[in-house]
């Protein structure tokens, strides 16, 4: 068995995007070793390094000292690396037993499948699991039929079948309850006894400090610590994945202040839940731009996507005192709701259509039938000029457009719709920083205007330069609010990774 | 979580619409298990049968297959005019053995063009469909021609163990199918249709897995060719265009999914019988011809929509 892996100065890029500039990791037998960081800081591209899944542009890693290359996940588990991934490499509709062999199937004499081996190998790993499983769970299960939980050890189990020596689990815990959590990291114990090597990447400071021998902190692509868990504490840990320095001045609407904002709730949200929310509540005023905070995936996306109809909720929504239940994004968008969703490409532009047709979908209406195209060409051409839109003209396809561009036909057309309730998630995300710049200034003159923003952005800094109230949200729950003074980084970052309770200070 | 037979055998749906039209051709045909009867009745289903079991292969590893129906047409033409109705047995074997490789080249066509360039599977074999069919009319120009009457009656009038040909040929099938699916390239095959991406992050072939099934599935065609030109003894190009259409209905009336990795070769198989006994019900109900498309397509759109609706209630009550 291999004594140790080390990355250095690992360089990635995505397109213009650098996701790793000077990514550092030693990985030895018998230790686990914690990966963190915030979001977006390069800690997944750390992991898909050593698991194959990118190619490096710079840098290198070493095994025992001497340089290889991965070229492949095949490349990587050749080498006994494996990957418990994120988002699941499991096959939906095949069975627990046919996910976990699949490729190595043990063999009988005549060339087929040994049911029994199979039968045999997988209820012995699934053994490792016993009594934490809340449905019925065989080796005969279709992995389609089972819950998130429950498919995440399976990929657990997949990942460990061949008896690697070293494993990365990303994430894994994320989807887990607090037994089964308990179970892997007896396991990850015993596996570390054996020799192995485990790289534990999570946000979750409270398992980071149960677990790790060693940490190591990535900021913005760069590793900027590493040591002994032993040596440093959940503050100094937080301290070392923020930023110091402010990249971006805010505008901050100066008009908008406490008297000025209308006391009357507009939007009152009671005990919303479905299967990425358990019982979310709050009020927005009139005129406020709520931010919506907290790491990547923790129910954010469900909230707006509920609020605007798109997907079933139990619970209440009002709407200046009157109750709405939008069962389609229709009746969200008679009653004055607009979404701009997170994946423009996918959910927010039909990409290959003209930029014309994307900012007017939403109105067609309006121009009668049959339509009236040059009026309706006036008014995208206004929407145009009012949002500074860089184009060579309307008739050209969306996909001709820069992100920050795309990302402003999708405001812009829900802003010619007049909407009342402005439904925001990620919307600067790959977007240059000029257009941010205008971005920022365009949300202040709407919530002047009286619009009801809520804003869900992966960027802190943002979150904290725009709005006035910051909802953090942690495991389909809102963990914390903050505001005025309380509304710091520190603060939102430690409460987005769970530690500390109602907006309490760290 | 509970899920019902239905839903867990897609076969079982197939199997029980299969039993449903034997008992109302049955009772309009009284005579249907009577040896000869049967025999008539399963020479027919034979081609289509064939057929199904490749586009049945296809669907599963997440593509389709329109072109098979022009395969048929060329291993048809090439026959007919080949072997012609005074030629001899060898000549016929002869050109049965290129028949094959006919279909091996032009599955390899279909695969190569959709595992290896990544072209969309509809599209690429919508439009190698009518380069087959048009190469078959290239050597077939006008029905006509056909295989020796005695090779016919080979197929037609056999009955081994007073067992129609039929049975013979399907059971050889299932234990090639069942012996496969039970290999790792069977696995490979489900995890190709199921999820692509994730069955190539485990290391699954999945080009090579893709350009299997076109092969596989040309290779059926071929058959499918061989056995309806001895089953009609004579030849025209046209005559496998009409069968791609019944071969997918007959997949999806077979419990497949469309989008590939769910049900099997089985399910199929009953697909293509029942819709064939569907047909011969037609028939016998003496309904005016002008009605019989109609009617046809009615029952098989509304055995299609059948799981889709007991799903729309199941869900309705959540």
């Amino acid at each position: 068995m291999p004594e140790s892996l080390s990355a250095r100065n690992i360089v990635k890029h995505y397109g213009g995007v650098v996701a790793l500039s000077d990514g550092n990791l030693d990985v030895r037998a018998h230790e686990v070793v914690a990966l963190v960081g915030a979001n977006g800081s390069g800690k997944s591209t750390m992991s898909k390094v050593i698991n194959g899944v990118v190619v490096l542009d710079g840098g290198q890693l070493l095994l025992d000292d001497a340089p290889i290359q991965l070229s492949s996940p095949q490349a990587a588990k050749k080498l006994g690396i494996s990957t418990v991934f994120q988002e699941l490499s499991l096959i939906p509709q095949m069975t627990v037993s046919e996910n976990i062999w699949l490729t190595r199937e043990p063999l009988n004499r005549y060339g087929t499948v040994d049911r029994k081996a199979v039968q045999a190998r997988t209820e012995e790993l699934l053994g490792l699991f016993e009594g934490t499983f809340k449905t019925n769970l065989a080796y005969d299960s279709p992995v389609a039929s089972l819950p998130p939980d429950e498919k995440q050890i399976i990929e657990i189990l997949k990942a460990i079948s061949f008896d690697p020596w070293m494993i990365i689990l990303d994430e894994a815990t994320a989807s887990l309850d607090s037994r089964q959590v308990q179970r892997l990291f007896e396991l990850v114990q015993s596996w570390k006894e054996q020799g192995k090597s485990i790289v534990f990447v999570s946000h979750r400071m409270e398992e980071i400090f149960r677990i790790a021998d060693r940490f190591s902190v990535l900021r913005n692509g760069r590793t900027v610590g590493d040591g002994n868990i032993k040596d440093i504490d959940e503050k100094q840990l937080v301290k070392l994945m923020i930023e110091k320095e402010s990249v971006l001045g805010f505008l901050r609407g100066e008009a908008r202040t406490e008297e000025k904002i209308d006391k009357e709730a507009t939007l009152e949200v009671e005990n919303l839940s479905n299967d990425g929310l358990k019982g979310v509540s709050f009020k927005v005023h009139r005129g406020e731009l709520l931010g919506i905070g907290g790491l990547r995936g923790q129910g954010q996306r469900h909230l707006l996507h509920s609020l605007f109809g798109d997907i079933p909720y139990l619970g209440t929504v009002k709407l200046s005192g009157k109750e709405l239940h939008f069962k389609h994004p229709r009746d969200a968008m008679r009653n004055g709701f607009a979404l701009v969703p997170g994946d423009r490409a996918k959910e927010g532009l039909l990409y290959i259509r003209s930029i014309l047709d994307n900012l007017l979908i939403p109105s067609w209406k309006r121009y009668g039938f049959p339509l009236k195209i040059r009026k309706a060409r006036m008014d995208a051409t206004k929407t145009g000029e009012n949002l500074n839109l860089k184009m060579a003209g309307l008739d050209e396809p969306v996909s001709s457009l820069s992100g920050g561009n795309a990302q402003k036909v999708v405001i812009g057309k829900w802003l010619s719709r007049e909407p009342q309730v402005l439904l925001l998630d990620d919307p600067t995300k790959g977007v240059d920083v000029g257009t941010k710049a205008e971005f920022y200034a365009l949300l202040n003159r709407l919530s002047e205007a009286g619009k009801t923003i809520i804003f869900y952005s992966s960027d802190d800094e943002e979150l904290i330069g725009l709005c006035d109230r910051v909802l953090v949200m942690y495991d389909g729950m809102i963990r914390t609010e903050l505001s005025g003074d309380s509304l710091t980084e520190q603060n939102l970052i430690a409460a987005s990774l769970g530690i500390a309770e109602q907006g309490g200070a760290v | 979580m509970k899920r019902s037979l239905v839903t867990r055998q897609p076969a079982f749906f197939a199997l029980i619409l299969l039993v449903i039209s034997l008992a109302i051709n049955l009772i309009l045909q009284p005579n249907m298990f009577a040896g000869e009867t049967l025999n008539s009745n399963m020479r027919v289903f034979l081609p289509i049968i064939l057929l199904t079991v490749g586009q049945a292969i296809v669907i599963l590893g997440g593509g389709i297959d329109i072109s098979v129906g022009g395969t048929v047409s060329i291993v048809n033409a090439v026959l007919a005019t080949r072997v012609g109705l005074q030629g001899s047995t060898e000549e016929m074997w002869k050109f049965v053995l290129l028949s094959l490789l006919i279909g091996l080249i032009a599955g390899s066509i279909n695969g190569f063009f959709i595992a290896f360039l990544r072209l969309q599977p509809i599209i690429t074999t919508y439009a190698t469909s009518f380069l087959y069919v048009g190469l078959a009319l290239f050597i077939l120009p006008n029905p006509g021609g056909g295989i020796p009457g005695t090779l016919a009656g080979l197929y037609r009038n056999s009955m081994p163990l007073r067992f129609p040909l039929a049975f013979y040929v399907i059971a050889v099938i299932l234990l090639i199918w069942w012996y496969a699916s039970s290999t790792r390239i069977g696995k490979f095959l489900y995890a190709v249709g199921g999820k692509a991406d994730a069955a190539y992050e485990t290391g699954v072939p999945v080009t090579w897995v893709q350009f299997g099934t076109y092969v596989a599935s040309g290779l059926m065609a071929a058959l499918a060719g061989v056995a309806i030109t001895m089953l009609s003894g004579s030849g025209n190009a046209e005559i496998g265009v009409s069968m791609t259409l019944t071969s997918i209905t007959a997949v999806v009336v077979g419990g497949n999914a469309l989008s590939g990795g769910v049900g099997g070769v089985v399910g199929p198989v009953f697909g293509a019988i029942t819709l064939g006994i569907i047909q011969n019900i037609i028939s016998f109900a003496n309904i005016n011809t002008w009605w019989e498309t109609f009617v046809k397509a009615t029952i098989i759109v509304a055995a299609l929509a059948a799981p889709g609706v007991v799903n729309l209630f199941r869900r309705r009550k959540l």
